[in-house]
């Protein structure tokens, strides 16, 4: 209202340093450990086992380690693209895991790799599309979705494979997968690795992976300036269906069998990778790198307590306090920088 | 109806409310008497609202007392309800899914041992309809109730509590006029039974029908507070609009209308009613009209941002006509939309001033589907120098920047598409005045640049300075047209408060 300036004179202000306003954002402690403090507490961590848990230093445990990260690992920075755009997480990883990886030796065992392989792909997308449109379209709650989808895919799974195991030939090329390493470093943690860097580059130097971000950051914004939002969901959807489907695979690869129930606790595992590792579940705010932080924390931490001979049970309950920390952390930093 | 002797139930001295660097309030006074329908006009943001929240507890003022009775209330919404104040917000403010009589008497139930004593609920529900005369089943939910019957469950929660002091802020908003009508009877009787009211309403002739007083405040000021029968609707809108801030009509530039770029056929949605609207290249079209008239809904229809229930809305570009049904295809034909809730429409603010630009023009700056990050730079880089972001460091969170600046990042996500049509709805709100003057030479440029502008403004000044033609807004409908020419703020006000001085 109070436009008695003219025109020129009003120019004439805004010229001057004070219109120009930017507020610099606080340094927040809390908000650095919640987006960081996986680097710090990850080296922590892997130095105290090797200077004070007996067996942890030793190769034959450090490719232990590997095998067991790179199926829950190439699952969860899959994950890692619902999880970045504000969808909270995919729950049917669990039931995508293991009938993955029922296709894979069970079908490759009838028809041969490709076969099984291309099964495997078609159910990863049939995943993907449902939850995806389910939540994308119709705006479903993912996390009732993804908890819907996956009793109806682990009901159909065990209903087909009657709770049997599945093995693999001794001299099939699943097998051989399994037992391939580069030095310490098994095939199925560079898999790892190439999928990470494949993520990565889809994330952050693609428009779709840029939609992502930004439909996290913003849904109404994004929405608003012109992105087809319903397919930037279907899609971070499918995307973690076919890491799921990898992971499956490499999976199977390791023991070269699979039954129905191999990949119990998945997406709990997952889940903590990706929060442990900073991707924020409010959405926005995260990285495929961090996850894979997360996932050799995890780990590490897993791999620790086995060594100690600490018991499942108690594995379970430490993940699932992590969770809570790295979570409420999370939703702390996120309000004090509001302030 | 007022008279010497009666006596004053609520009085408010000297008070002050700043938001931030912004006064809202600025030292206003109110005294209102039992018996008395005291009237409180003004533009949008003129602090009506502010003061009735402060008033009702709601808000604490910075400075200045609040008093009923004789006695100065300590503050806080609680103090405020038991000396006898009732707040009829202007936003309903039910549970949709609870009851009426539960919502009447949310907040005060009668409870024995933690337990809802339903029956004397009810009993007290029915007594506060009865009161107001609205015949309602008790037992509806709010829900299933039309939004002018929520309205007066609303003021039956007031009611309910035998306030001393009723205030009402804009209630006939949502009300046809025969439900008017009604409301106004109903608050004269309240009135003659000793009930001080306090009424807020856009709408002149509503408080010349029943009001005895009126206090007119402009920018957060007190301009005056006459009786209504020592003054005239002409007087009372010349007092809210001030004459002093006449905008000097030279500084605005010369139009020359193309052809039609936008057109809108029978537009009807939410809160709009058979609207008609043309948009000429070149020309800067003004949607004026008070807040909630129905404006914001009419552009998010005809974008497709909202969904139309009718209408048609048809783009032509170099003799191209296209058909807009969804956001995206408005988007595709090229309009540029700059929504009003700039930090929860417009922008991700977490994200930078470089990706926020860059959003809506990804497809251009990339290469089968992967990002040109070279491109985004230098094409940010510019941008922010056209619209002028201070500091221009892109790589920023937007999120920090002051909102002047923040609406410059929405204005320059649609620059760089080079848009037919820009829309934008409240450009200047939240800004301070040099970025408002660089806005609106954004506008004018656009203009002058062949493109096709529509203004949704409130602040009547900038809708005359910049509009070519201005429709004025009421109730989703487009009221009157008003060349340049012809418009000045006394006209626009009359036309949108419904004061019918004014042919339209």
């Amino acid at each position: 209202m109070a436009t008695k300036e003219s025109l020129t004179e009003a120019i004439a202000v805004a010229g001057s340093p004070a219109s120009g306003g930017i507020e610099k954002k606080k340094f927040s402690p809390l908000l650095w450990i919640a987006e960081n403090g996986v680097i710090v507490f990850t080296v922590a961590l892997i130095l105290f086992a090797v200077i004070f848990v007996n067996g942890f230093a030793s190769l034959p445990n450090i490719t232990d380690v590997f095998y067991r990260a790179a199926p829950i690992g190439i699952v969860a920075v899959g994950m890692t693209f619902v999880v970045i755009s504000a969808n909270y997480l995919d729950l049917s990883v669990v039931a995508q895991v293991a009938t993955s990886a029922v296709i894979f030796i069970g079908i490759s065992n009838l028809y041969g790799l490709l076969a099984g392989f291309l099964v495997a792909t078609l159910v990863a997308m049939l995943y993907g599309i449902v939850n995806g449109v389910a939540v994308g379209f119709f705006k479903a709650n993912a996390v009732i979705v993804t908890l819907s989808t996956t009793f109806i895919g682990l009901g159909i799974l065990r209903w087909l494979s009657g709770g049997s195991i599945f093995f693999g030939p001794e001299d099939g090329p699943i097998r051989a997968f399994g037992q391939a390493s580069l030095g310490p470093i098994p095939a199925s943690a560079l898999l790892l690795i190439v999928i990470t860097i494949v993520l990565w580059f889809v994330l952050n130097r693609t428009t779709f992976g840029f939609a992502v971000r930004a439909y996290g950051s913003n849904k109404q914004a994004t929405r608003l300036a012109g992105v087809n939002t319903t397919l930037v969901v279907i899609g971070a959807f499918v995307i973690t269906s076919l890491a799921a489907m990898i992971g499956g695979f490499a999976l199977a690869a390791f023991s070269n069998t699979a039954v129905s129930s191999m990949s119990d606790g998945y997406e709990f595992r997952a889940l903590a990778a990706i929060i442990i590792g900073g991707t924020s579940v409010f959405g926005g705010k995260g990285s495929v790198l961090r996850t894979l932080l997360g996932v050799v924390f995890v780990s590490v931490l897993t791999n620790i307590l086995v060594l100690s001979g600490i018991g499942f049970g108690f594995q379970q309950m430490a993940i699932g306090a992590l969770i809570v920390v790295a979570v409420s952390v999370d939703a702390l930093a996120r309000r004090a920088a509001k302030k | 109806m007022t008279s010497e002797s009666a006596q004053t139930v609520i009085e408010a001295s000297g008070i002050v409310k700043r938001f931030g660097g912004a006064v809202a309030v600025d030292g206003v006074s109110l005294s209102v008497a039992e018996g008395e329908i005291h009237a409180v006009v003004g533009e949008n943001g003129a602090g009506k609202s502010t003061l009735m929240r402060i008033l009702a507890g709601i808000l604490t003022p910075d400075a200045g007392t609040v008093s009923v009775g004789g006695t100065t209330l300590e503050g806080g919404a609680k103090s405020a309800i038991d000396a006898g104040i009732a707040l009829v917000h202007q936003e309903l403010s039910l549970v949709p899914e609870m009851t009426v009589a539960e919502n009447i008497m949310l907040g005060s139930p009668p409870t024995a041992l933690g337990f809802t004593k339903s029956k004397e609920l009810k009993r007290i529900a029915a007594a506060a309809l009865d009161e107001i005369g609205v015949r309602v089943d008790l037992d509806e939910p709010i829900a299933r109730l039309s939004v002018s019957l929520r309205q007066f469950v609303e003021i039956a929660r007031a009611v309910a509590r035998s306030p001393r002091v009723l205030i009402l802020d804009e209630p006939t908003a949502t009300l046809t006029p025969a439900e008017t009508d009604y409301l106004l009877r109903m608050l004269q009787r309240l009135a003659a039974k000793g009930m001080a009211i306090i009424y807020i309403s856009h709408r002149i002739p509503e408080v010349f029908s029943i009001c005895t007083d009126v206090t007119i405040l402009r920018d957060g000021q007190l301009v005056e507070t006459t009786p209504i029968s020592e003054t005239t609707p002409s007087a009372v809108i010349d007092a809210m609009v001030g004459r002093e801030l006449k905008l000097d009509l030279e500084v605005t530039r010369e139009s020359h209308p193309g052809e039609v770029v936008l057109s809108a056929t029978g537009i009807r949605a939410v809160g709009v009613h058979d609207v008609d609207l043309t948009v000429r290249a070149g020309e800067i079209v003004g949607l004026g009209g008070l807040v909630g008239a129905g404006r914001t809904e009419l552009v998010r229809a005809i974008v497709g941002a909202d969904p139309r229930t009718a209408g048609h809305v048809t783009m032509t570009v170099d003799g191209t006509t296209t058909t807009i049904g969804g956001y995206q295809s408005a988007v595709k034909a090229g309009i540029g939309y700059v929504p009003e809730e700039r930090r929860t429409d417009g922008l991700a603010l977490t994200m930078t001033v470089s990706d926020n630009v860059a959003l809506p023009n990804r497809r251009a700056l990339s290469t089968a589907g992967v990002l040109a990050f070279g491109a985004i730079t230098k094409f940010v880089r510019n941008l922010a120098d056209v619209v002028g972001l201070r500091p221009p460091e892109i790589q920023r969170e937007v999120g920090q920047y002051s909102g002047g600046n923040q609406q410059k990042v929405v204005i320059a996500k649609w620059l760089g598409r080079k848009p037919k049509l820009i829309i934008l709805d409240e450009p200047t709100r939240g800004v301070d005045v040099g970025a408002k003057a660089e806005i609106h030479r954004l506008v004018r440029e656009l203009a002058d640049e062949g493109a096709a502008v529509l203004v949704v403004s409130s602040d009547l000044p900038e809708l005359l300075e910049l509009s070519d033609v201005i429709h004025v807004v009421r109730d989703g409908r487009i009221q009157g047209t008003l060349p340049r020419a012809e418009a000045d703020e006394k006209t626009v006000m009359s036309l949108a408060s419904g004061e019918t001085m004014v042919s339209a």
